[in-house]
């Protein structure tokens, strides 16, 4: 037998392991900073539980007990939290704010390298809503972003707002409204042009909704969206979805946040549980994002509870590669090694004195092998 | 940041001509792809090309080894993996079929009521699953890698999926279309993370619309002789 672990697990070496240790430290230190509790969940949950929530089955990693029950590794923390806020917190109206930072599990298919198993560091803010909170959501993982020592990275924000007002006013059928946000979501723009293109949407709207996806920028991305769709027919006087986005970015602008924050109302195609505020973070030369979040009021309807909620995540191994990128490989605290084989004593002594000033001390209880030095434990 | 290349996989084989044509209207260096010999990494400026095999391209693109690429949209579809489609570049047009012996002695349907289970053999063995799962028809797929025609005329499956551009080899090996699976054309593919941190990705998925569009124009797509994907 060749001792292996699974398929996309490895264990973490002791080097590698201080430094996860580190980051992670430096994170929750500062969620804290915001009034963020800790919280633990479960490392399983009940499969049908999580798909209620809208977790997608086909990347659970799940497994039947002794009871025949199937359950599912946790794939994420939003739903376990939304799940006991629902089960444990009574009719609690919060505002709650949880942090946390758990491994999380997502099954994917042999001959892919990827890893079945991802640390993930992240927020929930429930019971909150409005600009300030989201503003605060987005600040705060900008703030944990830094605390990582990230000097690169850009965090775009959107709202699914825009885009579902946009396509209730085109009028146009279910399926054909169905498709539209598939493609949106799968990223298609080829699909989204041919969706556009070969139907009779009014021509104003089919523009609107090509544009759409292609604005990016600062303040002026929102503005540009909003006359957008103030320019459409049948919207004259209709609310605009885009206040509530500009109003959360005045608060960050005004308080330092916008030098990594762009407006990508592409963004929001990756999501589909979200109701207002979408973000997601990137590093440069990464190739995925770090990590992402937004606000999904209705999630935890699911779980018979109705209050708003938001929060982020973003995977500890992704900030650590983009680290890696830009050169950011922090120096492990040094371990002082005392020499302890004469006056055993005196020196378990001395050791507790350099650890009482801050000092990490190892002891060596038989005399070095030729000369000075050793295993240091790094 | 933008000190390090755009990193392009281009497609080797029947797609790679129109590739760097197109690559060129856009407004890139592309003299260095004019001969590459077996050199599978190009630098040219601002950017490099990567020759990757079209159906790596998503793979490539997808996981972060290239920015972007060109692929047909059938690779991307095959592939699965969450990569930006950004622009239709008209070229490489062809379709995925269901083919089966011509011969009137043999029905694969009646085959599927006896049995219940269809054996199919394709290159494309995801965009098989998906085709018959739209379906609701259980099949048993046999992947192979070239020469499909071969299976069904030796019984070893009763239908293939395969890709024609104008179905003369579907014909010289006594097979017949019996239905359309999907249409593929070359595509402009972006890494999610890449399109959203550097400029240059949406930047050349502009030019290259406006290239595919004028090219477009001189040489119409749809129907024409251009060559399919092998």
């Amino acid at each position: 037998m060749i001792p292996q672990t699974p398929r996309g697990f490895r264990d973490v070496l002791p080097q590698e392991a201080a430094w996860r240790e580190d980051i992670r430290e430096a994170v929750q230190d500062c969620f804290a900073s915001w009034g963020y509790m800790p919280i633990e969940t479960p490392a399983l949950e009940v499969q049908d539980v999580m798909t209620a929530g809208g977790g997608d089955a086909g990347h659970f990693l799940s497994l039947f007990d002794i009871d025949g029950k199937l359950l599912t590794l946790r794939p994420d923390v939003t739903l376990p939290i939304a799940r006991m806020v629902a089960s444990r917190l009574g009719d609690d109206q919060g505002p709650f704010r949880f942090r946390y930072c758990e491994q999380v599990f997502r099954e994917e298919a042999s001959l892919r390298a990827q890893s079945r198993v991802n640390t993930q560091l992240g927020i929930e803010s429930i019971g909150l809503s409005g600009s300030g909170a989201d503003a605060e959501v987005i600040a705060l993982f900008m703030d944990a972003l830094e605390a990582c020592g990230l000097e690169e990275y850009t965090v775009a924000i959107a709202s699914v707002e825009v885009l579902r007002s946009l396509i209730a006013a085109a009028g146009m059928d279910q399926s054909w409204n169905a498709k539209l946000l598939q493609a949106y979501h799968s990223s298609n723009l080829v699909e989204l042009g041919e969706l556009v293109h070969l139907s009779d949407i009014d021509p104003a709207y089919a523009s609107a909704l090509l544009k759409l996806p292609r604005i990016r920028g600062g303040k002026e991305a929102i503005e540009s969206c909003s006359q957008l769709l103030a320019k459409l027919p049948g919207r004259k006087g209709a609310q605009d979805p885009c206040a509530s986005l500009l109003a959360t970015w005045k608060i960050l602008d005004a308080t330092g946040y916008s030098k990594h924050l762009v407006v990508d109302w592409g963004v929001m195609s990756s999501f589909d549980y979200y109701t207002g505020l979408v973000m997601e973070a990137y590093a440069p030369a990464l190739g995925a994002s770090l990590g992402s979040g937004g606000r999904y009021d209705q999630m935890l309807e699911a779980y018979g509870r109705d209050l708003p909620a938001a929060g982020f995540a973003f995977s500890l191994e992704r900030v650590m590669q983009a680290l890696v990128e830009q050169d950011k490989r922090v120096q492990m605290r040094r371990v002082h090694r005392i020499d302890a084989s004469g006056d055993t004593i005196a020196m378990f002594r001395e050791a507790k004195r350099l650890r009482g000033e801050g000092l990490r001390v190892a002891l060596d209880y038989a005399a070095p092998k030729g000369g000075k030095g050793g295993r240091d434990g790094r | 940041m933008d000190d390090r290349p755009l990193r392009i996989a281009g497609p080797k084989g029947s797609l790679y001509p129109e590739s760097v044509e197109l690559l060129g209207m856009a407004g890139l260096d592309v003299s260095g792809l004019a001969d590459p010999g077996r050199q599978l990494r190009i630098s040219a400026g601002d950017v490099e090309y990567i020759i990757v095999r079209p159906s790596d391209a998503p793979i490539f693109v997808a996981y972060g080894g290239a920015d972007c690429g060109l692929c047909g949209k059938d690779s991307v579809q095959e592939a699965g993996l969450p990569v930006v489609e950004m622009v239709d570049l008209g070229f490489g047009a062809c379709r995925f079929v269901v083919a089966e012996p011509e011969c009137s002695c043999y029905s694969a349907q009646e085959s599927y009521r006896n049995l219940g289970v269809l054996r199919v053999a394709t290159k494309y063995p995801n965009i098989t699953k998906d085709y018959y799962d739209s379906k609701g028809m259980q099949v048993e797929i046999v992947k192979l890698a070239g020469n499909i025609e071969l299976a069904p005329l030796i019984g070893m499956a009763d239908v293939i999926v395969d890709i024609t551009a104008t179905g003369t080899t579907l014909r010289e090996n006594h097979l017949e279309i019996v239905d359309d699976v999907m249409e593929s054309t070359a595509r402009f593919v972006a890494n999610p993370a890449s399109l959203r941190v550097d400029p240059r990705v949406g930047e050349l998925a502009e030019s290259l619309a406006a290239a595919a569009l004028k090219r477009g124009r001189s040489a119409p797509i749809a129907g024409s002789d251009q060559p399919g994907i092998k």
